[in-house]
């Protein structure tokens, strides 16, 4: 597809850093209704036909994520510790048009009315920056249905979800053996297992092919353009329109602002790395809770010398990455588990935390076993299993198509000395500043790991597993949700940016992304990336037209 | 009618059976046949099932000493295998590949907790399973090993218990 161009100096209505999942939504919004924009995007403009599943390449090399660890990212539990290189996945995401949204899972939980007003209705924690939204379900509900319906997401009603205006538009994709079983287990212990929704499409639909359940939807790239990301919805529509450019291997490096405290425009590497400036009327950051942080701060000035739109300090605190739990189980009969998308089953009984249980946390349980062959043999049998001779290869070829995983997605709590700050020790290759993530659990997501793990193992058993495992609770080291850095809110004092995701300290710049989140939902974050986008989008579009920005 | 554009990708994601070289570009020969007898020992060929060797896993292991993220490992992997041979002489034998099955074992048990057994053995699973385009896997064998079918795309129902899901849930009110 030939795209409009917008040449060197000209201004433009909106540039738009990053095109993952609330990116993509921004530019085909705002260029639908008729703004002129330029997209901003690190990695390059990769075409479906490139998506592999060599995994050796994918999973050991991290060859989708296009170097987003070029930058060396360090990692410490408090700032009181040194720094250290950290060797694998801190703060992980793709660099690439279509951003993260290409290689996720795609699954689609939406938030609930309690996640938006759960400081409330709990009341403080004690060590954490527990507080509600500055909006309600209600409000974000008729754009989580537009997240159904323009990108495409298969699913069906469960027993607790939230109210729905509309319907899904496409039905459940086939059911695994992984569901099954977690069906089973669900009824045997009177708990409910419902479909998991997916942004997969369970059949043809605007244009685009179904799912045909090639087993390779989280870490790859779909070839069949049948996983909803941006890359395969919105941005060829956002293209389409005539007034959107989406400039791929342009990496922005600083927001610019002039003397009356106003965004003029984004400084940017070209991919010959020539510095260059797309003059913008408004500028909005939707770069990941990790890249947000790091463009803000390096747009430090005299005026911002906190960095940009972090008069409150909260630029980078608070991040929130979601934590997990499992058990595995071996089954008489072959799963395949292989084969098709990665969830197709989910227990919601556990969403809303209780106070019975002592601590605060909640969240939902799926069946899965997203492993391909190396990953498996590598590291996933039981602890008793020799790692090498004949027991070895025994467990090797019964344990990959006879295994599956009861994983539980949990709340992280939001900490203020949990953070991503600028490591000047570690410089990129142009110079900038790498990424250092600060982190340490929260006690009650500690707690809340460990009794989501039981309750993994309970439903393990339940679902009639000749062998049960697990393996050890860890504190969380990175992850692949980066949530909360630049927190949304009333009190400029408190927060980052407006309801509207309009910075406090900068009347023409807008962030939306993961970095927006207040709290941090149960552990799939993209669906309300998206209908916050989709929400922000419409607002911003009201903004502009009536000048108000 | 759909575009199928994908079509191409699934041709290039395909197994190819014909990418193994005749020769070895990085270890010697003595190097090949104790790495050889170690991986054989990692992962058995059986009646039933073929193991490592059956995938040319020390083919992939010959083309990842040229690779730059295998560069760290490579002189830890290359003394361990002489100390296998070393040991081998020791007992009397010419190599580590000459000795008996059970005295191969009883060796390698004696250096399973060294950095250059995790390393090999590591790369050892790696040739097994990693796309035949990388050298190892050959014929598809560590699919085969897993039972894995490895086709581009599967139709449901994908296994036992969602095959017989309607007997299943039919108990549901």
């Amino acid at each position: 597809m030939t795209q409009r161009t917008y040449g060197e100096g000209e201004t433009v209505d909106f540039v738009i850093v990053g095109s993952g999942a609330a990116g993509g939504v921004l530019a085909k919004e705002l260029a639908t209704a008729g703004f002129s924009v330029v997209v901003l995007e690190a990695g390059p403009w990769q075409q479906p036909s490139q998506f592999t599943h060599d995994e050796l390449a994918v999973e050991r090399e991290n060859a989708m994520l296009n170097l987003a660890f070029e930058p060396i990212q360090t990692i410490r539990g408090s700032e009181a510790e040194p720094a250290r290189r950290n060797a694998g996945r801190a703060l992980a995401y793709r660099r690439g048009v279509g951003g993260s949204s290409v290689h996720f899972a795609a699954n689609y939980w939406r938030f609930r009315p309690v996640d938006f007003k759960e400081r409330s209705k709990w009341g403080p924690i004690s060590g954490s920056g527990f507080a509600d939204w500055p909006l309600t379900y209600e409000e974000l509900e008729p754009y989580y249905t537009k997240v159904d319906w323009e990108i495409g997401v298969s699913g069906a009603p469960g027993p607790f979800d939230p109210p729905r205006s509309r319907a899904y538009p496409l039905p459940p994709l086939p059911n695994k053996s992984s569901g099954v079983l977690l069906e089973r287990a669900a009824r045997a212990l009177g708990l409910h297992a419902q479909p998991s929704p997916l942004a997969i499409l369970s059949k043809q639909y605007d244009g685009r092919s179904p799912c045909l359940a090639c087993g390779h939807c989280s870490l790859y790239g779909c070839e069949f353009g049948a996983k909803s990301s941006t890359l395969a919805t919105v941005i060829p529509k956002a293209v389409a329109t005539g007034k959107c450019e989406v400039r791929a291997e342009s990496t922005a490096f600083r927001v610019e602002t002039n003397t009356k405290g106003r965004a003029t425009g984004v400084m940017y590497w070209d991919r010959e790395g020539k510095e260059r400036r797309q003059r913008a009327r408004a500028v909005i950051v939707a770069a990941n809770g990790a890249e947000t942080t790091r463009l803000l701060l390096l747009s430090a000035s005299s005026a911002f010398p906190q960095g940009l739109a972090n008069s409150s300090g909260n630029v980078g605190r608070y991040i929130m990455f979601n934590g997990h739990a499992s058990t595995f189980g071996r089954f008489d009969h072959p799963l395949n588990e292989y084969k098709g998308p990665v969830a197709s089953r989910t227990v919601h009984d556990f969403y809303d935390a209780d106070a019975k249980r002592g601590f605060y946390g909640g969240g939902g349980i799926d069946a899965r076993f997203n492993y391909q062959p190396i990953g498996f043999a590598l590291g996933v049998l039981p602890d008793d299993v020799p790692t090498w001779g004949p027991e070895y290869k025994r467990a090797l070829a019964d344990y990959f198509t006879h295994s599956v995983r009861f994983y539980a997605h949990i709340t992280s709590l939001p900490v203020a000395s949990n953070t991503v700050t600028l490591d000047h020790d570690h410089p990129d290759r142009w110079g900038r500043p790498g990424l250092c993530l600060t982190y340490t659990d929260h006690p009650d997501d500690m707690k809340a790991k460990q009794w989501f793990r039981d309750r993994t193992e309970e439903l393990m058993h339940a679902a009639g597993a000749t062998r049960v495992w697990t393996q050890p609770i860890l504190p969380i080291d990175g992850g692949v949700h980066l949530l909360g850095t630049a927190r949304m809110g009333d009190d400029p004092r408190e927060s980052v940016v407006d309801r509207y995701h309009r910075a406090h300290d900068v009347p023409n710049l807008f962030i939306c992304d993961g970095s927006n989140f207040v709290t941090s939902g149960r552990g799939q974050p993209t669906m309300t990336i998206q209908a916050l986008a989709f929400r922000a989008a419409e607002h911003i579009g009201r903004l502009a037209r009536s000048h108000e920005i | 009618m759909l575009e199928i554009p994908w079509l191409a990708a699934l041709a290039s994601c395909r197994r190819d059976d014909e990418t193994n070289a005749d020769g070895f570009a990085a270890l010697t020969p003595a190097e090949v046949k104790s790495m050889r007898a170690f991986a054989a020992q990692i992962i058995p060929s059986d009646k039933s099932l073929p193991g490592a060797d059956e995938a040319d896993a020390v083919h992939f292991i010959d083309r990842a000493f040229g690779k730059p993220f295998f560069a760290d490992i490579v002189p830890v992997v290359r003394a361990g295998l002489a100390n296998l041979d070393a040991r081998a002489r020791a007992l009397g034998e010419r190599d580590f590949a000459s000795l008996s099955s059970g005295r191969q074992v009883a060796i390698m048990r004696q250096v399973e907790r060294t950095p250059f057994f995790l390393a090999a053995r590591m790369l050892v699973v790696v040739g097994t399973f990693a796309d035949s385009a990388y050298g190892g896997n050959k014929r598809g064998a560590g699919w085969t090993i897993v039972g894995c079918e490895h086709e581009p795309t599967y139709a449901s129902p994908f296994g036992w218990y969602d095959a017989h899901e309607e007997a299943d849930t039919k108990h549901d009110a």
